[in-house]
């Protein structure tokens, strides 16, 4: 009975740990989504330049020396946060501003097709440039603790719960960042903007609300928030410039889950994930594993299509 | 073109010598019109393998290994028998999928029907999606790939210079238990196979899984996973409850590598706990010193199809001066052997024409040249076209490196097996 209570535990404690960094990088996905109405298909590579950024703000630019290989790789995956930010704001700016906000209107579909095209183009060229500028040799950012973990004992020896100390922390940073994202959405005036932005475009406009800068600080934030989200996985996956295709899928998965634009409800859909995908392993063969997801994704998509805490009116 | 009184068409004899040529430049003839006069001049061969996607890394190194054998070849007087003919690498992505590896090899044999021979694919289900296109355009295939049905199709134009996977793990296991058995007084009893569902990690485990009884073991754990994985607590805690005296762990994908090792390490079951065999370059790479406190690897043990030997030192130095890797591993070593059968087999054949290299490489026995980059050190391909002397050799990570700890003829160390 233990070893199978200590599986099932473990399973929960490795689901929430990786959950909480999927659900981080979700919750980037989703504030674009929410926001902007743009499905982007390059955030996955865009969470890939992220991590590129971790990895030579530690390495290059010093943080590994000056924090060391303990508190160092988490600094350099919240300061990629900025780097991406800017990065994003830039893209919006001159290249999706063309195909969302107010312009969208004379454009076929809302501007969506547009918007796929791009973001797909942008995704295909984020993935060949960081080939020719990073190389294809797989990198992590050099952790001292991606494999040292707290040992709970919970019976004599009999029941030895392992957390993993960088997956730990991770966990909690991509926590906190949430709750900090929750605040400045719902508490500031740059939040009441995004979100009067997101509700009604006209109606955001007659009331003095500049739609266009709001659209470019959410896309900044999103791909900001999805960057540090990989750069807290970086020390324990190593990762190529390919790596963005690995997670993407995830990521819908998780916004779906949650609930289309719903910020705290990605965060939720991206835990679920990692649970569901950490915990199937016991009762199915774990190359199903990925499988179990998307199973339970269609079940929701079938029975709740706005998803977990998503509003009615975003079906999928 | 003449049209004759009925109005029907009546093509002369010009138009017919026209058009045959017009067809033969198109190389919609397939072997009919290949061969190509190479007198002093160039030979073209190819080198199929991932340049992009995940598996580029692989592609690059073999690319690397086919440049140093290409570079080699020409300075030491080309193929004597064409007049000193140089070799000529044509490059092929076969990206990241078995379809994209087809399509580049329909590319490969529509877009050069000049080509002579080729190498590649990395990874078997690529090679085995490949060689469906190399075999019909009649296109000589070298490869390193392990997979056992690769030359076990009836295939007439793959040519397989390593040990199948399934032979690997038939002749390598015994080996490894009986030094178990002298290192630590104790046979291994229980058994752990965790493996990806590669094809040739699939076709490395399938005789231990089939034959275990044989060996003396009981398989008291049995995972198959799909890679790449995003976690390994799973896993590893399952072999924690099995608590096996060995454990068969053939991984492709070296960020399964760093997540399984460190994974074992925080477990406390790393460095020799759980003496565990893997199979293919993934767990010797040289990326895992990017990737992975090289400490935590010591002891591990994989069983590859080639490797850096003894008596190949020079060109290993120059391969690492060169190309900066801090040592050569199968993918690079295999591929510069592969240029030097081509080579071998263009001098065998006198002729720069393809169906010519293929009936070489079908009756070549070597134990010089080429040789010397293989385990065994002879070429020699059987009826299905593998090579006959192809053995598994075993790698073990040593001092921060993986050296070559068997055969005997190559090895470069000797074997230890942690104790408990």
């Amino acid at each position: 009975m233990m070893p199978q209570l200590e599986g099932l535990l473990q399973a929960l404690n490795a689901g929430l740990l990786l959950g909480a960094h999927y659900g981080l990088m979700c919750v980037g996905l989703s504030l674009i989504f929410g926001v902007m109405r743009v499905i982007n298909f390059a955030h996955g590579d865009f969470m890939m330049v992220g991590m590129y950024a971790a990895f030579h703000l530690f390495t290059l630019m010093g943080l590994g020396a000056l924090f060391g290989k303990e508190a160092g790789p988490f600094i350099a995956a919240l300061l990629a946060g900025p780097v991406l930010f800017v990065l994003g704001y830039a893209a919006q700016r001159f290249l999706l501003s063309r195909v969302t906000g107010t312009r969208v209107g004379s454009l076929e579909g809302e501007g969506h097709y547009a918007q796929l095209i791009l973001t797909l183009g942008l995704s295909l060229i984020l993935q060949s440039g960081g080939q020719i500028l990073f190389g294809s040799v797989p990198v992590s950012i050099p952790s001292d603790i991606s494999s040292e973990a707290w040992e709970i004992d919970l019976a004599d020896g009999a029941l030895v719960l392992f957390i993993n100390q960088a997956r730990a922390w991770g966990a909690a940073i991509a926590a906190v960042l949430v709750v900090l994202l929750v605040l400045v959405i719902t508490r500031s005036r740059l939040g009441k903007s995004l979100r009067a932005a997101a509700d009604n475009v006209q109606a955001a406009l007659y009331m003095g609300i500049d739609v266009d800068r709001a659209h470019r600080i959410t896309f900044g934030l999103g791909v900001g928030i999805t960057a540090v989200a990989g750069g807290l996985l970086a020390s324990s996956y190593p990762f190529t410039p390919y790596v963005g295709l690995e997670y993407v899928i995830i990521m819908y998965a998780g916004v779906v889950l949650g609930g289309l634009g719903s910020t705290v409800g990605a965060f939720w859909g991206g835990l679920l994930i990692g649970v569901i995908q950490q915990c199937s392993a016991l009762l199915l063969p774990t190359q199903l594993q990925n499988t179990a997801i998307f199973v339970v994704f269609l079940l929701v998509v079938f029975l709740r299509p706005q998803g977990l805490l998503g509003r009615v009116s975003e079906r999928t | 073109m003449l049209i004759s009184g009925k109005g029907v068409l009546r093509p002369t004899r010009r138009d017919l010598l026209a058009g045959g040529a017009a067809l033969a430049g198109s190389g919609l003839l397939p072997g009919m019109v290949r061969a190509q006069p190479a007198e002093g001049g160039t030979v073209k061969v190819g080198l199929l393998v991932p340049l992009s996607g995940i598996y580029s890394r692989f592609g690059q190194l073999m690319r690397m290994g086919a440049e140093l054998g290409i570079k080699h070849v020409n300075e030491q007087g080309g193929v004597p028998s064409l007049g000193g003919a140089k070799l000529e690498l044509r490059l092929f992505d076969a990206g990241d999928s078995t379809e994209k590896a087809k399509n580049a090899a329909q590319r490969m044999v529509a877009d050069n029907p000049d080509l002579v021979a080729c190498s590649g694919a990395y990874l078997s289900s690529f090679t085995l999606s490949a060689t469906e296109v190399t075999e019909r355009a009649e296109l000589p295939m070298l490869t390193l790939s392990y997979s056992d049905l690769i030359t076990t199709r009836g295939f007439r134009y793959v040519f397989q210079t390593s040990a199948k996977a399934g032979d690997q793990a038939k002749e390598a296991l015994p080996i490894l238990l009986d030094l178990a058995q002298r290192a630590a007084g104790k046979r291994p009893e229980t058994v752990a196979i965790l493996t990806d569902n590669t094809a040739s990690s699939l076709s490395f485990v399938q005789p231990i899984r089939e034959n275990a009884a044989k060996f003396g073991l009981r398989i008291v754990m049995d995972e198959t996973f799909t890679p790449p994985l995003s976690d390994a607590t799973q896993l590893i805690q399952k072999v924690r409850s099995a608590r096996p005296d060995v454990m068969v762990m053939p991984i492709t994908v070296i960020s399964d590598v760093k997540l399984l090792i460190e994974k074992m390490n925080e477990f406390g079951l790393g460095r020799g706990r759980v003496p565990t065999i893997g199979n293919g370059i993934a767990m010797a790479q040289s990326d895992l010193l990017q990737n992975i406190r090289p400490a935590q690897m010591e002891g591990f043990i994989t069983v590859v199809g080639n490797w850096d030997a003894k008596g190949q030192e020079a060109i290993i130095e120059e391969f690492k001066r060169v190309s900066g890797e801090p040592w050569m591993g199968q993918n690079s070593i295999a591929t510069y052997g592969d240029i030097w059968i081509m080579r071998d087999a263009l001098e065998k054949a006198g002729r720069a024409d393809r169906r010519a290299v293929a009936e070489a490489l079908r009756t070549i026995d070597i134990t010089g040249g080429a040789a010397l980059y293989y385990p065994g050190r002879r070429v020699k391909f059987d009826a299905t076209g593998l090579r006959e002397t192809a053995g598994p050799v075993v790698v073990q990570w040593q001092n921060n490196r993986p050296v070559t700890v068997y055969p005997g003829d190559s090895a470069t160390a000797e074997i230890f097996w942690l104790k408990r």
